[in-house]
Order: C-alpha cells, then structure tokens, then sequence
C-alpha cells in the first residue's frame, strides 16, 4: 500500500456551495472526516464568487442549481479563471455541464455517497500536492480532460 | 389549347381557343401573333421555362407544371402538355399546347406539404418537451435522493447505539444502491434497459475502498434487463453483497469475493460468491430483515435464489428469466 507510506497531504481547505442546508451540512462533515477544512458554505452564485475570493480555498464544491437558479456553472468559471481555486462540481445534471467542465478539475455526480466524496477529496488533496495524480481517479470521481492532462491521468484510467 | 408556328421568328401563336381566352382573360386579338411569353410573371420559375424550351428545342413533347399570369394579374398554376406536330418531311412546322388550371390541386399539395411540415414540427417538439420533463424528473428524482441518503448519514452521525446505528448503516445501504440504479438509469442511449454488469462495478468501486483487506473479481457478462427491474434486482444484490462482507467477510477476516453476471439458457445468473464459513451446521441461516426482503424481491423479479457452499465459503445464486 504505497498510498499509506507517503506523507499525508497537508489539510484540503474546502468552500461548499449548495443551496439544500442539509445536503452542505453534511458535505461538511464529510469534508473534515477527509481531512479537510471546510472554510464556509454559500447558497447562490454571487455569495460562492465573494466566499472564494475572500476566503481563498484550495477547492470549491459547487453544485449547478443554486439558490438564484441554475448559476453555477457560471461562478465555478469566475472561480477557476478569476481565484484561482480549483472547483469539483457536485450536480444531478451531469449532462448539462459544459464540455470542458466551465475550468473545473472534475464532477461527482448526484446522489453520490459519503465513501465517493471521502474518496475524491483524499485524492484531489493528494493531487494538488504532488500536482500529480497518485493513480487514477478512484470510482465516482470523474477528472476534466484539462485536470487529467496536468496530473497525468490517462484517458484509460478512467474508463467506467 | 394554342397553335405557335414552329417556323415564323419568335414561335407566334397562330391559333387559340375560347378555353385558351376564358382561363386567362385575354382577347384572341391580343394574343394572335404573340410568343407565349407573355403568360410568365415574377414568379414564374426561370428553370421551368428554360427546361421547356430545351426540350421544344430537340422537338420532344414536353409536359410540367408552370406558374402563369391571367390578363388582371392574378396567378394560376397552369399544367402545361406541349407537342409538336411534324410536315411529311419531317420538319417541325408548329407546336401544339395545351393548358388546364390545376391552381385547385396545387393549392391542395401545398396545404397537404404545410400541413405534414407542422405536424413533424408538433411530434419533434412534443419529443423535445417529452425529453426536457425527462430530465427534470430523472433531476428531482437524483437530488431527492441525495437528500434521504444525506438524511440518513447525519441521523446515523447522531446515533449512539449500535443496534440503531447497524439499522441505520443498512438503510443507507439499500438507499444507496437505488441512488446507484438512478445515477446509471439515464445514462445510457436506451433508456428502456439497464446494464447489470455497470451497476456492479459500480456497487462495488463503491464499497471497496472501506473493505480494502477484500479480494473482489467481477466475472461478468453484459446483461441489460428491463429498467423497471433495475431497483429490485439491484436492492437484492446489494443484500447478498452486504451478506457476503458481514458474515463471511467480517472485518478481519481477509479473503475474497467473487461476483458472476452471466446469460444461462434463457435466464439471467447473478452469484456473490464468499471464500468464509459458508453454510450454518443447520444448513440455514436464521431469517434475518435482509434475507427477507432478498426473498421478497426474487419472488417480485420471478427469479429463484439459492444458498449453497462454495467449498469453502457461501454461493448465493439469483436466477432470473431472461424474458423480463
């Protein structure tokens, strides 16, 4: 087990955009069960874009429908382009994402579970410290072709 | 009918019947002597007058369709049938036209054309509604989903007591493996079936990583069966592979599973496959909710399911008609 030789990466700061409360309460839970900090939650576009630019977080957890509508696809692009922090998408709608997943390191699709999510953020913690993957992305965790390419992720990796 | 004068410059109409005058409005004085021309108007097709006079030109009969102009300007579709009539020697001296008004017929088509035109574009966007409610359904439907099994995450979080939590821990379980059926259920092309063999690999990327001390083969075949037998057939295979980690997997007790997605002689076979203690001495298990509802649902998906030891371990063997 490679995984558990290597030093535990340092502590994921995790910005939870969601507007169903339970749903983010939750998140955060799982957020700091993966070892991670969750800095704070926002229910629409407008608050997720001035949480992360204040609060500066390794990774936004963003879902597409918001509280002012389905604007998040929108704000993970001002997100990645403008903060530079690295966003997961969290959506049901899989389907309508953009195709270069509007800068965002990849999507976990709705309903997921509290192992996927645990799973995806060890990983992109680990990820984003090496900046390169430990091996492909573990299952439910889909990467953007832009993430897979700068983290060596092959193509085959990530079939299924 | 008109007469034109194959030989004279310009073809000048020689002869017209009162038919000819009543249908256009003209005065015979005022058509005698003129090239038939004058019946075109602005949109009258350039290519079907120029196809006529291709073909009058090689002296063949010609027969088309043409928009024409009466005398007060209105347009009529005039089926036009044009021949030519030859001397003894072979020579062209006149042709020969004849008109009927099908304006009627024309007009009838293109109701016909409007009215197929709008019914497609009715059935295409009833599709394109039908597919828009689709996805909003299967959207409400996934988050509903992500909220009972969130529900049941924090309730369990909550609980102190091993026994409730245990419950807890199964009913997400089972939520679970529906929100699996769901996530995949819109996903493929059609829409109809469901991919057996994907929703294991998916079930079990999913609870692999808690049970890492397990060795999990899939020895699978594509097996699509109808999506209204995905939740059933899913919830039962989820309890034989809970079974399989409880008992003959226990925490502890490293060893390996084996799950089958097979086609055998018109039946589906699904088997989870344990290397544990298999069997009870007694040779049955003490009914527990799980087996319950497993037996409950294989009676639901008209399957048999089975128990039996895999020497060493427990085989679990769900079998169900294929015609389903």
């Amino acid at each position: 087990m490679d995984r558990l030789q290597t030093p535990a990466p340092r502590p994921l700061s995790v910005l939870i955009v969601e507007d169903e409360a339970l749903l983010a309460v939750e998140l955060g839970f799982l957020v700091r069960e993966a070892g991670g900090v969750d800095v704070g939650h926002a229910l629409d576009s407008a608050g997720a874009v001035a949480m992360a630019r204040q609060l500066q977080p390794d990774i936004a957890l963003v879902d597409v429908h918001l509280a002012d509508g389905p604007t998040g696809v929108e704000a993970a692009r001002q997100i990645a382009e403008g903060d530079g922090a690295m966003v997961l998408f969290m959506t049901a709608n899989v389907k309508r994402l953009p195709e270069d997943l509007a800068g965002a390191c990849g999507v976990i699709g709705k309903p997921y579970s509290d192992r996927a999510v645990r799973r995806a953020l060890t990983f992109l913690a680990r990820c984003l410290q090496d900046e390169t993957a430990p091996g492909p992305p573990p299952p439910g965790l889909v990467l953007s072709d832009q993430f897979m390419a700068r983290w060596n992720v092959s193509q085959l990796a990530q079939a299924g | 009918m008109i007469i034109v004068d194959a030989q004279a410059p310009d073809m000048p109409i020689v002869f017209v019947n009162d038919a000819f005058l009543r249908m256009t409005g003209y005065s015979r004085h005022e058509v005698m002597g003129r090239n038939c021309r004058f019946l075109q108007g602005p949109d009258t097709d350039v290519e079907a007058v120029r196809a006529l006079a291709q073909a009058t030109g090689k002296g063949k009969a010609a027969s088309l369709d043409v928009l024409n102009y009466r005398r007060d300007g209105t347009p009529f579709w005039n089926a036009l049938q044009i021949s030519p009539v030859r001397a003894a020697d072979g020579q062209i001296v006149y042709f020969i036209g004849s008109q009927v008004d099908v304006t009627a017929r024309k007009a009838a088509e293109a109701a016909l054309e409007a009215a197929a035109e709008a019914q497609a574009r009715t059935a295409q966007q009833a599709l394109a509604d039908r597919t828009a409610l689709l996805h909003e359904v299967d959207h409400r439907v996934k988050n509903n989903l992500q909220l009972i099994t969130s529900l049941l995450v924090l309730q369990t979080r909550r609980t102190l007591d091993s026994a409730t939590r245990t419950a807890l821990e199964s009913m997400l379980s089972r939520v679970s493996a529906i929100a699996t059926v769901h996530r995949r259920l819109f996903q493929s092309h059609d829409l109809e079936r469901f991919d057996v063999a994907t929703f294991v690999r998916d079930l079990m990327g999913d609870l692999s990583s808690d049970r890492e001390d397990v060795d999990i083969q899939l020895e699978m075949e594509r097996v699509d069966i109808a999506a209204a037998q995905a939740a059933p057939l899913a919830l039962a295979v989820n309890e034989l592979v809970d079974n399989a980690f409880k008992h003959g997997l226990a925490p502890g007790n490293a060893g390996r599973l084996t799950i089958g997605v097979r086609r055998l002689n018109g039946h589906y076979v699904i088997e989870v496959c344990d290397d544990g203690p298999g069997l009870p001495d007694s040779g049955e298990f003490a009914p527990g909710f799980g087996l319950t509802i497993t037996n409950l649902l294989a009676q639901q998906l008209r399957a048999t399911l089975t128990f039996e030891s895999a020497q060493p371990g427990l085989r679990a063997t769900l079998k169900l008609p294929a015609d389903g």
